[in-house]
């Protein structure tokens, strides 16, 4: 990205075509499945936890701290917080950023396995909508970051979209919980 | 391998949720014969053909006669329970509460009870118990039946949406049906005749029109407490 600015070159976006359309592919895939499979009311979960539903928004609520990391790393990173931005800066934003995700997984696959897209009342296909657009978004962003020579406008606009799709499905869900059932484990 | 960090990111996440998908078809192909299994239809499948599969009136529960001296509660919530399992109704007349308890298949239970300054108290057959709360459009709480519990949080719902229930003699067998009706239009429900649940046919919320073994029936929507037929 530096060196694209640098030269003050007008990068074209059609590096981004191939990872746009493999991001839809995988929210389409996503909403896709959540609205066949039958749900099965169950899935695999973490012990300790007294229900599916404690371990979810924990999940998520451990992802949306770390999204609260990726945003301020990656305020840093570019300069916002003043020029010189420490080197662990990069370390730190793309493992949280795993982080993040990987807790993500598990969350998604017990919506989609145990309770599939639904459309009940607007928390409910707001918040199925986010989860979908939120995996292909992950994957537009992960797919373009190693391409060279993309508009300097990528990474923040693919950025934002991940993390505001992230910090919605966390208040449509913990939030709610938290909100409607107490904190509880 | 710093250019290919994201795409391991994303194949480790695909490779997680592919290992949970597996156990998960993993764990419920093993339980996937169970005939029962939302897990709480016991009561209902076990109940002797002899007696009527209705409730047994909670000892517990006020009587229609001394409702709650505050204001009467008149409401019906209905929804999913968490995970998605089973559905659940909870019709409140003058503070007289029943709810219905169903996964569409041969799982049901009712419960009678009470709905008083924001908490339900309802009990059913074999020990089935629901305790919650309700206010600000929504009912939530715990049911227990057949020895599990499921957590649920229910919107209000207006007619046609709401809980019914038909009960009739049919050719000499005894039949009872529960249906909820959800706002989105689709309706979950088991018929029970002689004992034995099954799926029940779809009933018309306009009119509560049902057609059991051939026999036309009424459901009507369930208001105040529960009769045995």
């Amino acid at each position: 990205m530096a060196a694209d600015e640098g030269t003050r070159r007008i990068a074209p976006a059609t590096g981004l075509y191939v990872p746009l359309l493999l991001g839809a592919v995988v929210t389409v895939s996503l909403g896709v499945y959540g609205s066949v499979h039958t749900p099965t009311g169950v899935s695999v979960n973490i012990a300790g936890f007294s229900g599916p539903m404690e371990v979810k928004v924990w999940l998520a609520s451990g992802a949306a701290l770390l999204a609260l990391v990726q945003l301020t790393t990656a305020l840093a990173m570019w300069g916002k917080f003043g020029p010189h931005p420490p080197g662990w800066l990069g370390p730190l934003h793309r493992w949280s950023g795993r982080g993040a995700f990987l807790l993500a997984v598990p969350v998604a696959v017990h919506c989609l396995y145990a309770l599939g897209f639904a459309t009940y009342d607007m928390r409910t296909l707001a918040h199925s909508l986010l989860g979908c657009f939120f995996f292909g978004a992950f994957t537009v962003k992960m797919l373009s970051l190693p391409k060279r020579g993309l508009p300097g406008w990528t990474l923040p606009l693919l950025g934002g979209a991940v993390f505001t799709a992230l910090i919605g499905l966390w208040l449509t869900s913990s939030l709610w919980f938290f909100t409607t059932f107490g904190v509880r484990f | 391998m710093k250019r290919n960090g994201p795409l391991i990111t994303l194949l480790a996440g695909l490779a997680l949720a592919a290992v949970l998908i597996t156990v998960n078809l993993t764990v419920t192909a093993r339980g996937g014969d169970d005939p029962d299994p939302a897990g709480f239809g016991a009561a209902a499948a076990t109940s002797a053909p002899a007696t009527a599969p209705a409730v047994d009136p909670p000892p517990s529960s006020a009587p229609p006669a001394g409702p709650p001296p505050a204001a009467k509660v008149n409401a019906v919530w209905a929804g999913k329970v968490d995970g998605g399992g089973a559905t659940i109704a909870i019709a409140v007349t003058d503070g007289v509460a029943v709810a219905y308890l169903c996964d569409g298949k041969k799982a049901e239970v009712w419960l009678q009870g009470t709905a008083a300054a924001g908490k339900l108290e309802l009990a059913g057959a074999k020990g089935a118990t629901l305790a919650g709360t309700f206010g600000g459009g929504k009912a939530a709480g715990t049911v227990t039946a057949g020895g599990r519990s499921w957590k649920f949080t229910a919107p209000a719902v207006k007619k046609p949406s709401g809980l019914y229930r038909a009960t009739a003699t049919v050719r000499n067998a005894k039949v009872v049906g529960g249906w909820i009706v959800l706002p989105d239009g689709s309706q979950v429900g088991i018929v029970t005749v002689d004992g034995q649940p099954r799926p029940a046919p779809a009933v018309d919320p306009a009119t509560g029109a049902v057609t059991v073994d051939g026999a036309a029936l009424t459901a009507t929507p369930v208001t105040g407490a529960l009769t045995a037929n």
